[in-house]
């Protein structure tokens, strides 16, 4: 027995070593120029790639595809090495930044004519994927994640107020409106408008023409009045007890979704797969009206060509088409993808398209002009860091009823203090 | 003689190979990184003993500490002594089906440890519908805010290393138990004495070896605790509930503080080499009779 589990163990560990030689070498022996491409989530790009394959006989497209945390980790570690990167690897618009200052790991699109792409792309997804000087270009941009209230009509319909989406998005245009309306839910029906401080903070943040730190990478934050002014109606909504305490993605906030727990979620397009998938039997109680005072930007990514790849200018000429006009509007139906070429919002079949489970309310419309409203705003390598520390003393606030402005203090402290390491 | 040597060397090489390739470089590498400033991406600047300084200097450093300390204390304590009492249970031949029993302790060791703190993450839920607060209510009490209360989160922490670890040192134990010679039970039997007794003066004195070998791995494995809180608080990691490789996982990979994550790892391994030395001191006295002395 003994023998055996020991035999077994080294023939997998030889294998593992013979594993490690020759994983990079072209081994495939036909003379099409091979491109691997990186991607997570769920994007339905493999399906675009066999479609380009069929056009392109020259070329072969080997997708592989990761979990977001896992994929983006990966990546890091292989542009960190120098070794190993793909030739095309899909990057998350918050994961960029930690790029920005490394821009020699990536092909300068602009090397290969990207600049008349620019006018095909909402110019705020554009300037993100620029460096700061505006005359390197890290990537094309895929989706965007522009932002909208989701609400539960049912409890509106209870707490006595209007349901439909044209309706409730004229009377809950001002962040006081919200609030109002917030206080009448809990008083009629009990209900809490929010899941937890995040959402709602992240909301009235979106709306500061800038966040955490300037173009300089220097800390803003501590005299940004906006931001302290997004913290405070948090605390303010969180001391009329209708802030709930239950964190994003774990199986208590999806159940919720469902049971109608909260009255109303503020988050992107992309969250209309992710209520549909939690909330099953809520179909036709949850609709979407425009976020008060504005929408802001939650996620969306760029492709991006590192720079260790060989074949550049293939890669470039594939990625020039997957995200064109045309194929974002086919990302868009076979995944949900929101486009970022604007485009695509005059199609007809963009135009049209109405969601079932959201009562046949006409989703593109939403969003589309969500998306028309959303600024770039500066975000800097060290953002999730601050915004960390920041939700951090809302949920001490919320959770243990700790006081407000000592937990800002706490959290400028703990911000300027962790900053030093970098 | 001297020529026998090469075919064992070269079949325990694969080990040492793969030991350098993924063990000893990267922790020269750390070594070398916790005097630089690194983002992982951009130059390295050397910064000398500046990276020790701020995390020493950081109250979050000293507070992983002591929670490591805590939940060390609290997840792998308990389990060292009940896994004893367990083990002698399934030792015995008072207890019918015991293969079953045996079985039964030692799942949940091969569990998936993120399955382990997902699950437990629903029990030890925020909400008051939660089952543990359910059971908290229903005996009268308040809910609790596991996550975000100092001792929620660690008694949370520490519940599911117990659970997991506890059912590996009861086969240990097991497995000693069985190496026992049957004639001092026997011997111990005629003389009369209790359940008690012989436990004290026949088992654990003769389980030494075995007990010395959990205490190192136990010891070393709660220094080292970081999956467990890394998914039950999330990744917002709060300091509830932060252990001291949580911490420098943070900094490594959540903010890509290279630099500052490596001088923390220098000094847990630091740490844990001084820990295990006074651990092995300790755990030598186990059994031995203070009152007969005589040199050893």
């Amino acid at each position: 027995m003994a023998k055996k589990a020991f035999g077994l163990a080294l023939a997998s560990t030889l294998l593992l070593a013979a594993c490690g030689g020759g994983g990079t070498e072209d081994a495939s022996g036909d003379d099409r120029v091979e491109l691997t491409f990186w991607l997570f989530g769920t994007t339905k790009y493999e399906e675009l790639a066999e479609v380009y394959m069929e056009e392109n006989p020259g070329v072969k497209i080997n997708i592989q595809e990761g979990d977001n945390t896992d994929h983006h980790n990966n990546l890091f570690t292989a542009l960190s090495t120098g070794s190993g990167a793909p030739d095309l690897a899909l990057v998350e618009i918050n994961e960029i930044e930690r790029y920005r200052d490394a821009q020699d790991r990536f092909i300068n699109l602009y090397d290969y004519g990207a600049e008349e792409l620019k006018g095909h792309y909402l110019d705020w997804v554009w300037e993100t994927a620029e460096n700061r000087d505006g005359d390197f270009l890290f990537g094309l941009p895929t989706d965007i994640g522009p932002t909208a209230m989701f609400y539960r009509t049912d409890v509106f319909e209870e707490a006595g107020l209007p349901t439909d989406p044209e309706e409730v998005s004229a009377t809950i245009q001002t962040w006081d409106d919200y609030t109002e309306m917030a206080n009448t839910i809990y008083e009629k029906t009990g209900t809490i408008v929010t899941d937890s401080p995040e959402l709602v903070y992240n909301a009235l943040r979106d709306q500061a023409k800038e966040h955490y730190f300037n173009e300089n990478e220097e800390l803003i934050v501590e005299n940004n009045a906006a931001i302290r002014e997004a913290y405070d109606r948090t605390v303010e909504l969180i001391e009329n007890g209708v802030v709930g305490s239950l964190e994003l993605w774990t199986p208590e906030w999806g159940g919720a979704m469902d049971t109608g727990d909260y009255a109303t979620l503020l988050g992107p397009a992309w969250m209309i797969a992710v209520i549909q998938g939690n909330a099953p039997n809520a179909a036709g109680n949850w609709s979407i009206a425009d976020m008060p005072e504005g929408a802001g930007n939650w996620g969306g990514s760029f492709v991006t060509i590192p720079a260790e790849t060989d074949h550049p200018e293939e890669a470039y000429d594939f990625v020039k088409w997957l995200l064109s006009p045309e194929n974002q509007l086919q990302s868009f139906v076979d995944a949900g993808l929101f486009p970022s070429a604007p485009a695509v919002y005059e199609e007809e079949a963009f135009i049209n398209h109405t969601d079932e489970y959201f009562n046949g309310l006409n989703t593109a419309a939403v969003f589309g002009k969500a998306a028309q409203q959303v600024e770039s705003v500066y975000k800097g390598r060290n953002y999730m860091l601050v915004q960390e520390e920041i939700l951090t003393a809302l949920d001490n606030v919320n959770s243990n009823g700790a006081d407000p402005d000592a937990e800002w203090d706490a959290a400028m402290k703990r911000i300027n203090d962790r900053l030093q390491r970098g | 003689m001297y020529k026998d040597k090469w075919p064992g060397l070269l079949f325990i090489s694969p080990f040492f190979l793969l030991f350098a390739v993924f063990g000893l470089i990267p922790m020269l590498f750390s070594f070398y990184l916790a005097f630089f400033s690194w983002n992982g991406l951009g130059p390295m600047t050397f910064t000398g003993i500046e990276n020790f300084r701020l995390v020493l200097e950081d109250a979050l450093f000293w507070k992983s500490l002591s929670n490591t300390f805590i939940i060390g204390v609290m997840g792998t304590l308990p389990q060292l002594i009940i896994g004893i009492f367990l083990a002698y249970a399934l030792n015995s031949t008072l207890i019918r089906f015991r293969n079953v029993f045996r079985v039964a302790v030692f799942i949940p060791y091969v569990t998936s440890i993120v399955a382990v703190a997902v699950i437990f993450g629903v029990l030890f839920s925020n909400q008051t519908h939660g089952l543990v607060n359910s059971i908290l209510i229903g005996l009268g009490y308040d809910a609790v805010s596991f996550t975000t209360s100092e001792w929620g989160a660690k008694i949370a922490i520490s519940l599911m290393i117990f659970w997991r670890w506890i059912g590996y040192n009861t086969l240990i134990y097991l497995a000693g138990m069985q190496s026992i010679p049957k004639e001092l039970y026997e011997a111990a039997k005629m003389d009369g004495a209790s359940i008690w007794s012989e436990l004290r003066y026949v088992v654990i004195p003769m389980l030494k070896p075995f007990i010395i070998f959990t205490v190192f791995t136990a010891t070393i494995g709660a220094l080292q605790v970081f999956t467990e809180p890394l998914v039950f608080l999330g990744r917002s990691l709060r300091e509830e509930g932060i252990t001291i490789v949580a911490y420098l996982y943070r900094d490594a990979f959540m903010n890509n503080f290279f630099g500052t994550a490596s001088a923390t790892a220098v000094m847990l391994f630091i740490l844990i080499m001084v820990i295990t030395c006074v651990n092995l001191l300790l755990t030598n006295q186990i059994g031995r009779s203070k009152w007969k002395g005589g040199p050893k």
